[in-house]
């Protein structure tokens, strides 16, 4: 797997949860602020990319990422802490 | 604003002060005091010293069976038997509840009477109640007892428009009359000043206690009268200043002091017309009342008198120490008031269904991380009921994950992470949002959902 495949992956969870066109998702974009997630949807979001990953995140440090840009570095990180190769 | 005299400067730490020395929380939080109260009485600045009530031996007396049962049908014989065995549970082998009362005029009261002996408690002391008639004195010596109540209305609203007597002479009178009675037989009378809150004080009450007083000069300590000052409208005020016949520490005050009434012969007998019940009966122990009269669940006449268990707890908060209380026998005793279909209100404290259960998501989120942040205090020790979660539109995935963690039983870091249980938060949500539910989820709903929508975790715990 390559960054942009995470990347992908990203937007796909983010628009089946949030309900959201593609052209919407920047990595700039804030969760809250920009994308509209509710309480429970920043926790469906988590357990989104969980599953689409084959990772377990830890709960706090998962719903503190903001962006969607912090949340492809952070999916990273726990991917190569996991096991999962991913490609620079 | 005035000029801020002493400054406070912050004292930083990392660790936090949990106030452990008032929060132990596997005892319910202390009461402490410092320093006397000072209460003004006849122009006289009167001192109290409240803080010696953790070394005076203070009691509960109850009367769910006299009192209690004005308030409902009557209970059955077998309902009061079980009822009197939970309370001397709850009692301990220390009589913390030292007394109970019952009327004694039916071949059900009599029954009621031996059968609860029968059990062989020494506490709860099994006591009467008769009316203020000569004769009724038979029948407490014929059930065997040592001590009896007995009506000595003290207010005019009761001496003369209640009773019809011409004139406080002939009402004195014909209470000391009874009075007598009693000791002949002897029986241990103790007067219950019926409406004291609204009496005549320097008028009628201190001259009738001053004469009960001098009855019982001479004679054994257990013969001598005891009095039970009753706030049968609940009118009694436990602040500082208030002014007589209202104030409860006036009315001790007078009685104790100046009566000569010794604590360990008076007795504070409430009502809740005014949301006052248990404070007010609290605030007789600390002012040299001996004894608060109360019933289960709070059961009793219009709005009930001081709950049994309230004052338990109270007890046990101003003594510091369980002493041999089984405050777990609350528990007991309300699921069997349920069973024989007396309502206790969900949210009613100790013993409600609800009572330490949250519905809101930002409460879970705490329960989640420390039980003690919206506990009160160790529930599951003290009650045999651990903090829980309902199931609301307002519970939130915190609370989702709260709940599935106590069905499965997981403690500590082995509670399940809120992420686990989107899917279900998400049904919950959806119940409100899209469903247009009004109910709470019950806990059958949701293990049903929990074994549809996380079926891995299921087959893990279950």
């Amino acid at each position: 797997m390559d960054k942009q495949q995470i990347e992908q992956g990203v937007v796909k969870v983010v628009c089946q949860v949030l309900n959201v066109d593609p052209g919407m998702v920047q990595p700039e974009s804030n969760f809250v602020f920009d994308l509209g997630a509710e309480s429970v949807q920043s926790v469906e979001l988590v357990a989104g990319f969980e599953e689409e990953f084959g990772i377990e995140m830890d709960e706090d440090a998962a719903l503190s990422v903001e962006t969607v840009g912090m949340a492809v570095e952070f999916i990273t990180k726990v991917c190569k802490e996991q096991g999962v190769e991913v490609e620079e | 604003m005035a000029d801020v005299k002493t400054p406070h400067p912050l004292v930083d730490t990392t660790e936090p002060n949990l106030v452990e020395d008032v929060y132990p929380y596997d005892l319910p939080p202390l009461i402490e005091f410092e320093g006397p109260v000072v209460e003004t009485i006849d122009g006289r600045a009167v001192e109290f010293d409240l803080g010696a009530v953790k070394d005076r031996p203070i009691y509960i007396t109850d009367t769910t069976f006299r009192d209690g049962q004005q308030a409902r049908p009557p209970y059955t014989v077998d309902q009061m038997v079980h009822i009197y065995d939970l309370m001397a549970r709850i009692s301990g082998p220390g009589g913390v509840v030292r007394q109970t009362e019952f009327f004694l005029y039916t071949k059900n009261d009599r029954e009621t009477l031996d059968r609860c002996r029968a059990l062989g408690h020494t506490y709860p002391e099994c006591t009467g109640w008769i009316r203020a008639v000569k004769g009724d004195f038979r029948l407490v010596k014929q059930a065997g007892l040592a001590e009896s109540g007995l009506l000595t209305s003290s207010s005019d609203y009761h001496i003369f428009h209640k009773l019809k007597f011409k004139s406080r002479r002939q009402c004195m009178d014909s209470y000391c009359a009874v009075v007598d009675a009693a000791l002949e037989a002897g029986v241990r009378p103790r007067c219950h000043l019926e409406d004291v809150t609204r009496a005549d004080i320097d008028g009628f009450v201190l001259p009738f206690v001053d004469r009960l007083m001098e009855m019982s000069r001479g004679l054994p300590e257990q013969q001598t009268v005891k009095i039970r000052l009753c706030d049968t409208m609940g009118f009694g005020i436990s602040y500082p200043g208030a002014r007589l016949p209202r104030s409860i520490p006036k009315l001790i005050y007078k009685l104790n002091r100046e009566c000569g009434v010794p604590s360990d012969r008076l007795e504070w007998h409430g009502h809740n017309d005014f949301h006052k019940v248990h404070a007010n009966a609290a605030t007789a122990w600390l002012y040299g009342c001996d004894f608060v009269n109360t019933t289960v669940f709070g059961f009793g006449e219009r709005t009930g008198n001081p709950p049994l268990e309230g004052a338990v707890f109270e007890y046990i908060a101003l003594k510091g120490d369980l002493c041999g209380i089984d405050t777990t026998a609350i528990t007991a005793l309300a699921e069997y008031m349920r069973s024989i279909g007396l309502p206790i209100p969900d949210n009613y404290p100790f013993a409600g269904r609800a009572f330490n259960v949250t519905r809101a998501g930002i409460h879970a989120g705490g329960l989640r991380q420390d039980e003690r942040i919206y506990n009160i205090f160790d529930t599951a020790k003290l009650l045999g009921r651990p903090p829980r979660v309902a199931i609301t539109d307002k519970s939130g995935t915190d609370g989702v994950a709260l709940w599935v963690s106590e069905f499965f039983g997981l403690k500590g870091g082995e509670q399940i992470s809120k992420i686990k249980c989107a899917k279900l938060a998400r049904w919950v949500i959806d119940q409100y949002e899209v469903e247009g539910r009004l109910t709470a989820i019950s806990d059958t709903e949701l293990e049903a959902k929990t074994r549809e929508l996380m079926p891995d975790f299921w087959q893990k715990f279950k």
